[in-house]
């Protein structure tokens, strides 16, 4: 993966006008196919025209379609949106699917999308509902107050039994079970 | 090491008063939240018998707090975590999010997510065991666009190989726009057991 994409224009996602709060505009005004009537390059623009171009403007009735012939001239796709963009597709040597693909992608999209690079996959008006997290959110109350340098609060939490702290240990139990063992003695011999 | 990790589990489980000392002692391999985490047992239903009366109570008594600040719209702005497409989303109406990949909703779509993970206002929180049970939280939501990605390259070498490839891809987007979040029902404590769990969510 190259990285020249860093570059480029990025930006966060918008849509135009509040669009889809209340309803749903759709962003494309005018689409225009150029074509030639008699080169091979066009054949796919050609069957287009011919079998679906009416369906697609019976269906979108917000989108004016403009057909223009011109000769000796590659296939191009324009679309202009409502913000003002336009967008310019090659169509050379494509079918009449790829074509219909593309079609598609222009009714689809709210403005020239291909030079943008997303720096995020969310927007928000309202970033926060509950308070944004502090680091003293839900902290206990004796935690405000403190002042430091703190020995109790920089000591780690969990610190292991040293060797020291172990023989020790073992040293005060040997202690107690000989002392144990004296009192039974002591206790044994008063019985006595 | 996962036969080690089992058998650990079951000494653990069979001796719960050196559960601690144990845990200490397997700090070192860090896998010790594991063990925490795993075997739980499964709950399908809510024992409510042996939640103690003083915790019933204050749970109903929160409930009903939460229904009273619904029913007088005061709850204010509602937030929701809902999973969509792999991927979770931390939304309130007005927000725009992005699905990345091929997804068939077209532009003019109203769609209902329904994985609705975690709900609160500003005063509560309603968090799901994972997701909340379907019905009791709609959020309404429209495809606004559907485009393509700015182009890729993805550009390979080896050196001294006389290997190099370039490709160039775009992947398709999705836009949407979140309509409304709303707690489409009174929030009911008891509720969960009643719900049968085979309904599809998507």
């Amino acid at each position: 993966m190259s990285n020249s994409h860093l570059f480029m224009k990025s930006g966060f996602p918008r849509a135009p006008l509040q669009n889809g709060l209340g309803r749903y505009v759709c962003q494309l005004q005018r689409i225009t196919l150029k074509f030639c009537k008699n080169n091979g390059s066009s054949r796919g623009m050609r069957d287009f025209i011919e079998n679906h171009l009416v369906d697609f403007a019976k269906e979108n009735p917000g989108i004016v379609v403009y057909v223009k012939p011109r000769r000796h001239r590659t296939p191009v796709l324009v679309g202009e949106y409502l913000n003002g963009d336009r967008e310019w597709l090659n169509c050379r040597n494509n079918t009449q699917e790829e074509i219909s693909k593309w079609i598609d992608l222009l009714k689809t999209q709210n403005g020239s999308s291909s030079s943008l690079r997303l720096r995020k996959m969310w927007h928000t008006d309202v970033p926060s509902i509950q308070g944004p997290w502090t680091p003293f959110l839900l902290r206990s109350p004796e935690t405000q107050g403190q002042v430091y340098p703190n020995t109790e609060a920089s000591k780690p939490l969990e610190t292991p039994q040293s060797a020291t702290e172990k023989l020790i240990e073992l040293f005060r139990q040997q202690q107690l079970e000989a002392g144990e063992e004296a009192h039974d003695l002591l206790s044994k011999k008063r019985a006595e | 090491m996962s036969f080690l990790a089992q058998t650990m589990r079951q000494v653990l489980r069979q001796v719960p008063s050196r559960t601690a000392a144990l845990a200490g002692g397997m700090r070192s391999l860090s896998i010790s939240p594991a063990f925490l985490q795993q075997n739980k047992p499964a709950t399908e239903s809510v024992d409510i018998s042996a939640i103690s009366k003083d915790q019933q109570k204050e749970c109903s008594n929160i409930c009903e707090r939460i229904n009273q600040q619904v029913a007088k719209s005061e709850q204010g702005r509602l937030f929701a975590v809902v999973h969509l497409c792999g991927k979770q989303f931390k939304i309130t109406p007005g927000d725009i999010i992005l699905v990345e990949g091929y997804w068939p909703p077209t532009i003019g779509d109203e769609i209902s997510l329904d994985k609705v993970l975690l709900a609160g206002a500003r005063d509560f929180t309603l968090v799901g065991r994972p997701i909340l049970e379907p019905g009791l939280v709609s959020v309404k939501a429209t495809v606004v666009e559907k485009t393509l990605t700015h182009t890729k390259t993805h550009f390979r070498k080896k050196r001294r190989k006389q290997y190099m490839r370039i490709n160039f891809q775009r992947s398709p987007n999705t836009m949407i726009r979140i309509n409304s979040i709303e707690l489409a029902r009174p929030v009911d404590g008891n509720s969960e057991a009643e719900v049968e769990p085979s309904k599809r969510l998507f």
